[in-house]
């Protein structure tokens, strides 16, 4: 296997591993907010109240979650 | 509004970043419009000798403009949308105010003698990137300073989640440097011939084509990741801040964020269609120009939908008018870019004026203006003043959105003209006009983009004069404005 | 699973450079060593020519000349055969342009004589009216820095085995000898100059800027 064909499917499964992530991504994004596991949305309000005193938003780190 | 007086965001770096935007912003902007009044009037080329040729003054504009202006605007916004985003002050730890002393300092001198060295002649002739060797190797260094900066707050802060501006700015720290480090990458002269010759000189790591490749690889993408990804940051933050509407939809801007990052680096081979780079890279680059369409208009409609029910706002806030403006260059300036992208428009839009119009109505139009309004956002607030005045405000969005029409209309005609000009032949098939025929009949059309020139820069000193005026003696704000900018 | 990609900068960093670096991997690194391959029989510049190419980077005339002749009729009507890859493999960098304000330049050397640029150089307008290049005047009174060329020839040579021939050493002593080489070149282009004070200076065994940048124009073929 030479280098343009090594180019050629790598080229072509990286794509279909992307897309599939991009779609899976999306499709986990409406799932994960349908379920109520998560409200998207509410990370708009970090950029709307974001004084250093403010209660932060998700405060708890990533292993105490759920 | 803050009991605690110990805890308060500090702007001192934010500060002297403003400080370069707006003094790059006006050098850039200045000798922009002396290089396009060159064109209309060549007599200016001699004003201070062999120093002030168009061909000279070219790179000079391009890199204040870029690593003057637009990346001093980057840095201001991170310094002051970076510790409120994750809710944790700079001042709180001492390390990180160090660095961003350095940062500021190494840069500003660094900028300085960068733009000494292309007036001198330094060049590697890559454009955007023609600084030699000795000052790649500073910028790589102000770059890593801003990187310890960034992962540093992000690394003690009190908000977990990353907000979409967050991720913008990260992704423009990642992507310009990866594409700065391999297209600047060269090897010294001087050190290889025990010290013959000069030691700015080096020689480019690539040769012919491939240089080329790897030369629009970077220059396509450093307008991704230094034009498209870190305004996008700022909008995505002051916008909603400056209006008070959270963003429309934050899952389509974490989608169109992905999609910006895998589709954007694809589309640089259409920097060379025809050329001697691979057909089907030139196809590709074709392709994915136009599917970048999606995730930029992406962005750009949540920006649009986020004001959806607050239109009025329009009317009343100078500033927001300025953003919606800016949205919408954005989504002009990335139709444009797909539709030269395409192999048949390309053949006539290539090497024209066409180009010049193309990049000036997205950066004249979008990140000016996006940069600008963050700047009238933010001085309020670090300095604890308001505006100094809301009537010199509208009179400089009028004048330089004229002035941004004017430019790309006249370039567009230019552009055009001089494309079908160069390939139109008369009944017998010969060339119907010899080039200096091309060039005498766009003389009108580079005296409209001088003016137009005259009058942004206009607009760029009035901007100049009602930000000093609010640093310096406006009326004093007793505690910081939730969402609205007020203004005199 | 996404949602810790989102929270922890690490990994978001990680993905983000993930997904952008594909771009660069699959598209140009393996074309690197094809296209590369110079034109058979080709030779790298000579050190004046090399010299006149660092003038033309100095003096930044690829913000307004290219030099890539694109495949079409018109095109190859005006400015003579389309380009080729091979041809560009010695030039370090790359000098095609991306704004033709003045005419393509790839294939001048093979329409425009050393008296024709001598004048041009001078007073643009007075060859060719209406025209809106600045004159370059100064190229006639600075010295172009054949020094540096030597090192650059020496460089590509060692470091990318460019074909020169081995009398290119790069020492002190070797330039000293490899220097009276570049002067008879320089000279036989001043020869065909009208300029007095080019001519003198060459004589006297310095090379003004006007003579390399010459003597890279008329390489363009």
């Amino acid at each position: 296997m030479d280098i343009r064909e090594l180019q050629g499917y790598a080229s072509f499964f990286m794509t279909i591993f992307l897309v599939i992530m991009l779609y899976g991504y999306i499709i986990y994004l409406y799932r994960s907010e349908k379920r109520g596991d998560r409200d998207y949305e509410k990370y708009g309000n970090i950029a709307l109240d974001d004084e250093v005193t403010s209660t932060p938003v998700e405060d708890k780190p990533a292993s105490q979650r759920e | 509004m803050q009991s605690n007086a110990a805890l308060e965001y500090d702007y001192s770096i934010a500060k002297l970043f403003t400080y370069t935007t707006i003094l790059f912003g006006f050098l850039g902007m200045l000798v922009g419009t002396l290089i396009a009044a060159q064109m209309a009037f060549p007599e200016l080329n001699y004003l201070i000798g062999e120093y002030g040729t168009f061909s000279r003054l070219r790179p000079i504009h391009t890199n204040t403009v870029v690593f003057g202006f637009t990346v001093s605007g980057i840095f201001a916004t991170w310094y002051y949308v970076g510790q409120r985003v994750l809710k944790v002050s700079m001042a709180e730890s001492k390390f990180l105010m160090a660095i961003g002393k350095i940062h500021f300092w190494l840069y500003f001198v660094g900028a300085l003698v960068a733009t000494v060295s292309l007036l001198l002649g330094y060049s590697q002739s890559h454009e955007y990137a023609q600084y030699e060797w000795p000052i790649d190797i500073v910028i790589v260094l102000i770059w890593i300073l801003w990187g310890i900066s960034i992962f540093g707050i992000v690394g003690i802060r009190r908000e977990k989640s990353l907000y979409i501006s967050l991720w913008y700015y990260i992704a423009c720290f990642l992507g310009v440097s990866m594409l700065y480090l391999f297209n600047n990458i060269s090897v010294p002269t001087y050190f290889l011939t025990d010290g013959l010759g000069s030691v700015m000189h080096s020689v480019s790591m690539y040769s012919g084509t491939n240089d080329a490749l790897v030369q629009w690889w970077y220059g396509h993408n450093a307008v991704a990741f230094g034009f498209t990804v870190p305004i996008v940051a700022m909008i995505y933050y002051f916008l909603p801040k400056e209006s008070g509407q959270a963003i429309y939809s934050y899952k389509l801007s974490l989608l169109s964020f992905w999609g910006l990052m895998f589709v954007y680096l694809w589309a640089g081979s259409h920097h060379l269609l025809w050329s001697t780079v691979p057909d089907w890279m030139q196809t590709m680059g074709s392709a994915f120009s136009i599917v970048l369409i999606l995730p930029s208009w992406g962005s750009a409609i949540n920006m649009l939908l986020t004001m959806k029910g607050e239109w009025n706002q329009l009317t009343e806030n100078p500033l927001i008018k300025f953003m919606v403006l800016a949205s919408t260059f954005y989504m002009l300036s990335t139709l444009e870019g797909p539709i030269q992208a395409i192999k048949s428009v390309n053949a006539i839009a290539h090497f024209t004026d066409w180009i010049p119009g193309h990049v000036h109505d997205g950066v004249l139009g979008w990140v000016v203006f996006m940069i600008m309004s963050a700047l009238f956002h933010m001085v309020p607030r670090m300095f604890k003043r308001e505006i100094y005045s809301k009537k010199l405000i509208e009179v400089q969005f009028w004048i330089q959105t004229v002035a941004v029409v004017l430019y790309f209309t006249s370039m567009w005609i230019a552009g055009i003209t001089q494309g079908m000009m160069w390939r139109a032949v008369d009944e017998y098939g010969n060339l119907m006009y010899s080039f200096i025929d091309t060039v005498t009949v766009l003389h009108p059309y580079y005296a409209i983009r001088a003016l137009s020139g005259v009058l942004y820069l206009t607009g760029f000193l009035i901007f100049a004069y009602n930000m000093y005026k609010s640093m310096t003696s406006s009326k004093q704000l007793t505690e910081e404005p939730q969402f609205k900018t007020p203004m005199a | 699973m996404f949602h810790w990609l989102e929270k922890n900068p690490f990994f978001f960093s990680v993905a983000v450079f993930v997904v952008i670096s594909f771009a660069g991997l699959i598209e140009i690194v393996p074309n690197f060593a094809e296209a590369s391959r110079p034109l058979v029989g080709m030779k790298p510049r000579t050190v004046l020519q090399l010299a006149g190419k660092n003038v033309y980077v100095k003096d930044n005339c690829m913000s307004c000349h290219s030099q890539l002749i694109r495949p079409f009729k018109s095109e190859t009507d005006r400015y003579g055969d389309y380009s080729l890859s091979g041809e560009y493999a010695y030039d370090r960098p790359f000098l095609w342009g991306s704004k033709r304000t003045g005419p393509d330049l790839h294939r001048i050397g093979n329409y425009r004589t050393t008296d024709w640029h001598e004048n041009h150089m001078f007073n643009p307008s007075e060859i060719v009216p209406g025209s809106i290049m600045p004159a370059y005047k100064h190229q006639f009174t600075n010295l172009a820095d054949i020094e540096t060329a030597y090192a650059e020839a020496v460089t590509v040579k060692n470091v990318f085995n460019t074909p020169y021939a081995d009398d290119l050493i790069g020492t002190r002593a070797g330039w000293d000898a490899y220097k009276p080489k570049v002067l008879a070149e320089a000279k036989a282009i001043a020869d065909n100059m009208k300029n007095k004070d080019v001519k003198d200076a060459v004589a006297n065994g310095e090379v003004p800027e006007i003579v390399a940048i010459i003597a890279y124009l008329n390489s363009l073929k």
